[in-house]
């Protein structure tokens, strides 16, 4: 009965967070300086109509909600404009209606654009967390097995060696050395290889994946190895550890058996929270290796204060971060079934 | 059970890899293939809403317009065999080539270019391809395959205006959502067509062997996405890349060292201008009603403080500074990549600052209250500026510091600061709510738009960026805009440049060269005796051929 109380509450929590995103998405980008009709066609030759057909065309001539007509400068307007004519509820109706937008500055629907850069995100990063929650379990548990022996000393320091590497510089080192052993250095493929059979456009696609994933994972590993580590730590000290050694377990047992769950939960949190910011993609490494993902469009998006792309993918971002909190909450209770009662 | 997974996660990715190895050895002739790295990529393929310039540079190898823009800066006749032009130069008359296909198979004739020109001069919101068209009053198709413009006035550049407008197969672009229409499928009948184009990845484009001028000697050119330039130097330097659009001027002396690879600099296709824009929007000439807030200094709206900061402006130590020598120095708006347009009869102020305190001390400027900052002649107030410039500028904040170090020693003193983009924007014009900017200009073959930039006319429109006011400027702008003869509009253009010069209306640091560099070992032919640079340009892309 408790653990369903727990769950409905989490899960109305999630849904009010997600409707306070919304809410405050469009707010936001709608107090940047700059206007949208303009950004990137600075031209004397634009034309006053021009810039006013395409105000019209995507919507910016409604006003911004009743009473506003723009947030930046702050323009107060009439408060008696229909509300369904504003641009709030427009984008709220198109939103219930699973409609995102037409983007600002390619003119494509905003759900293809980020479909699209979405899988190349999920394909990069999802491959590097997982080789990296992988190699860091395993090398955390290594060290703590082994505490204070040369393994954990030499473990201990390259994992906050990997942890402390700027992204960005550690991705060009790795994209030099790289491109001179013939590893492709930009993309997501070889373009021209869309015709050839399934097998060789995904070998393809792993060799481009290769120098992106292998800098993801240094990264990240270093993060999980050490909380692995100093959390298998503490719990390896607690009197039922020395129990179960007292009852003659060997160690692979005792660390299987009772050490290593207890051990897993500050893990969980750390990986859920990384898992959720997944979706925003890796813009240090995305610029480095040019790789198509959801990073660089929004940092393209926020440039050409494209505000269709910006919502829909702060919308994807902090929902994908709900959710995941959301699935480590119920891990939690999993892992630890006092957390419930709290 | 951790260990149990990743020994099955380690076999997949060893089974995975081991594939990737076996995808490298292909058996099938391989079509020979140009690959082209740059920074950029298109906006989208449909010409009526492109705005970047890699949008630019597919069109004009996948479409045909009336006229092909030379690297010297000329035009010739491309989709026309022949024009005629009534006496009195409002009837242009275009003899359409005849034989000439779209890469679908169906024929271009004049048809497709009237109702090309008319679907651009239609929609009012392509922001490029609209103002092109204002001065057409109809544009008609003749059988005979004829294309017939009446003009609503002369114009000295019909060449000019046509030769961006990219003629559209109609039987697919007539009853499509203009600005919604993705144009994936990239119909046109240039001497390249497409054949698969992804956002930020590439471009791949195949040759149109059947072209009707010279097909190109390649098979396939594909642009590919850089979007670090560290990158793209790397990618030519492995041979990832057989050529590079750009790279920073930091690469090009290690690029220069190396082994099978040239590198060319020189005027890029769109010519670009650096300026210092001065302020001298006053009081009385304040576009109050289009939102003018004019709160520049009243030392810039006199000449004598311009032109001591023009002589206090050391342009040949900011260009080896700034751009590592990559740049020639600048005198107007004109650049010298425009060829004839670009007067360079003009003699540039002497960087000197004695000569420059001088100025300043006879205009009475003189430092009254001894704080090493020069005051306004009534001593109001001191002579600080203040400067700002886009954020998203490489080179601006380090000529800002070249300048505040020379025009420091004239007593000038600055208030630096880097603005967002559009902030700006809304800060220059036509709101005047700045001192003094660092910003720039791409130009077009032509000269009449940044001739346009100072024109009275212009200053409530928000194009004018100075406030520069001068009825005999303004005349001899629509003098030249009608003046149907080369030789005298050139004359009336150099004039224009000697004015403004002399009124010091902006200070030009610079005009920046592009560098571009290609792999010697896989390909040849390139045209880089031009005035302009331009490899990607279809100029080179038709006549290179691989090495033997």
């Amino acid at each position: 009965m408790k653990r369903y109380q727990y769950l409905l509450k989490k899960v109305a929590w999630s849904f009010f967070t997600i409707l306070f995103v919304l809410v405050l998405n469009f707010l936001l980008f709608r107090v940047l300086p700059g206007d949208p009709a303009r950004a990137g066609v600075r031209d004397p030759r634009l034309k006053k109509e021009a810039i006013e057909a395409i105000r019209v065309r995507f919507g910016l001539d409604k006003p911004v909600i009743n009473c506003f007509e723009t947030l930046n400068p702050i323009k107060v307007g009439s408060c008696t404009v229909n509300p369904l004519d504003t641009q709030f509820f427009i984008y709220v109706r198109n939103l219930l209606q699973g409609e995102m937008g037409i983007s600002f500055h390619s003119n494509r629907p905003v759900a293809d654009i980020l479909t699209e850069r979405l899988w190349n995100t999920i394909l990069l990063i999802g491959a590097g967390q997982i080789l990296a929650i992988l190699l860091g379990v395993v090398f955390g548990i290594l060290a703590a097995w082994k505490a204070r022996t040369a393994i954990d000393y030499t473990a201990l320091l390259s994992s906050l060696l990997a942890w402390s590497l700027p992204t960005f510089w550690l991705g060009i080192i790795l994209l030099f050395w790289g491109s001179s052993h013939g590893l492709p250095i930009g993309g997501k493929a070889t373009p021209g290889t869309s015709t050839l059979p399934l097998l060789q456009q995904w070998g393809d696609v792993v060799r481009h994946m290769f120098l992106p994933t292998l800098t993801y994972t240094i990264v990240y590993m270093g993060e999980y190895m050490l909380i692995m580590r100093s959390s298998l730590l503490d719990v390896l000290a607690e009197d039922y550890i020395l129990t179960a050694k007292a009852k003659g377990l060997n160690t692979f047992q005792i660390l299987k058996d009772h050490a290593l769950k207890n051990a897993m939960l500050p893990l969980v949190t750390v990986i859920a929270i990384n898992l959720g910011f997944t979706v925003a993609g890796a813009l240090q490494i995305e610029a480095v290796f040019s790789w198509p993902g959801l990073g660089g469009a929004i940092y393209e998006a926020v440039v050409r204060r494209d505000f269709p792309v910006l919502q829909g993918a702060f919308l994807l971002i902090a929902v994908s971060v709900i959710i995941a909190n959301l699935i480590a909450d119920l891990t939690y209770s999993y892992l630890d079934p006092r957390v419930q009662s709290e | 059970m951790f260990l149990k997974k990743s020994v099955t996660l380690t076999f997949v990715l060893v089974t995975i890899l081991s594939l990737a190895l076996s995808a490298c050895g292909g058996t099938a002739k391989q079509p020979v293939t140009l690959r082209i790295g740059w920074a950029g990529s298109p906006d989208t393929l449909n010409p009526g809403t492109a705005v970047l310039a890699e949008a630019w540079s597919i069109f004009e190898l996948v479409y045909d317009s009336m006229y092909d823009l030379q690297l010297d800066g000329s035009y010739t006749l491309d989709l026309a065999d022949s024009v005629t032009t009534s006496a009195d130069g409002l009837v242009w008359t275009y003899k359409i080539h005849d034989g000439i296909k779209f890469h679908d198979g169906t024929p271009l004739t004049a048809e497709d270019v009237a109702f090309s020109y008319n679907f651009y001069k239609d929609n009012v919101d392509f922001p490029y391809m609209n103002p092109y068209t204002s001065y057409f009053d109809t544009v008609e198709a003749t059988g005979n395959n004829e294309v017939v413009i009446t003009l609503t006035e002369p114009i000295p550049n019909i060449d000019y205006q046509l030769v961006f407008l990219y003629v559209l197969p109609k039987h697919i672009w007539e009853g499509v959502n203009p600005t919604e229409f993705e144009n994936v499928e990239m119909i046109g009948s240039g001497p390249f067509k497409m054949v698969e184009y992804k956002q930020n990845e590439f471009v791949h484009l195949a040759a149109n062997k059947d072209y009707f001028r010279t097909p190109p000697v390649i098979d396939e050119a594909i642009f590919q996405t850089f979007e670090n330039q560290d990158a793209l130097v790397q990618a030519i330097k492995t041979g990832q890349v057989d050529l590079i659009t750009e790279m920073p001027n930091t690469a090009v002396a290690t690029l220069r060292n190396e082994p099978n690879i040239a590198v060319v600099t020189g005027a890029p296709f769109a010519p670009e201008v650096t300026d210092i824009i001065l302020n001298q929007c006053s009081q009385e000439s304040c576009p109050v009603d289009a939102g003018g807030v004019c709160s520049g200094h009243p030392a810039l709206q006199d000449r004598n403080v311009r032109l001591a900061l023009a002589h206090a402006t050391d342009k040949q130590k900011i260009i080896d500074v700034v751009l590592l020598g990559l740049g020639t120095p600048g005198l107007t708006l004109i650049p010298d990549g425009l060829g004839m347009w670009y007067n360079n009869a003009l003699q540039d102020y002497e960087y000197n600052i004695p000569q420059a305190n001088q100025i300043l001390d006879s205009a009475g400027y003189k430092d009254a209250n001894g704080d090493g900052i020069r005051d306004m002649p009534d001593g109001s107030r001191p002579l600080t500026f203040r400067l700002n410039w886009p954020s998203d500028s490489i080179n601006a904040p380090r000529t800002a510091e070249l300048l505040s170090e020379t025009w420091g020693q004239i007593g000038v003193s600055l208030q630096m600061q880097a603005v967002d983009p559009d902030a700006l924007t809304a800060q220059c014009c036509p709101a005047f709510d700045f001192d003094i900017m660092i910003w720039g200009w791409g130009s077009d073959p032509d000269p009449n738009l940044l001739l346009g930039v100072m024109t009275t006319d212009q200053i409530p429109t928000g194009s004018s960026e100075t406030g520069y006011s001068n009825p005999q400027y303004d005349a001899l702008y629509n003098q030249q805009a009608t003046e149907l003869d080369k030789d005298q509009r050139k004359a009336l253009v150099w004039q224009m440049q000697q004015i403004v010069h002399d009124d010091v209306v902006y200070i030009i640091p610079f005009y920046p060269q592009a560098t571009q560099a290609y792999r010697t070992d896989r390909f040849t032919g390139w045209i880089t005796d031009k005035p302009k640079v331009a490899l990607e340009d279809v100029t080179s892309l038709v006549v290179v051929k691989p090495v033997k």
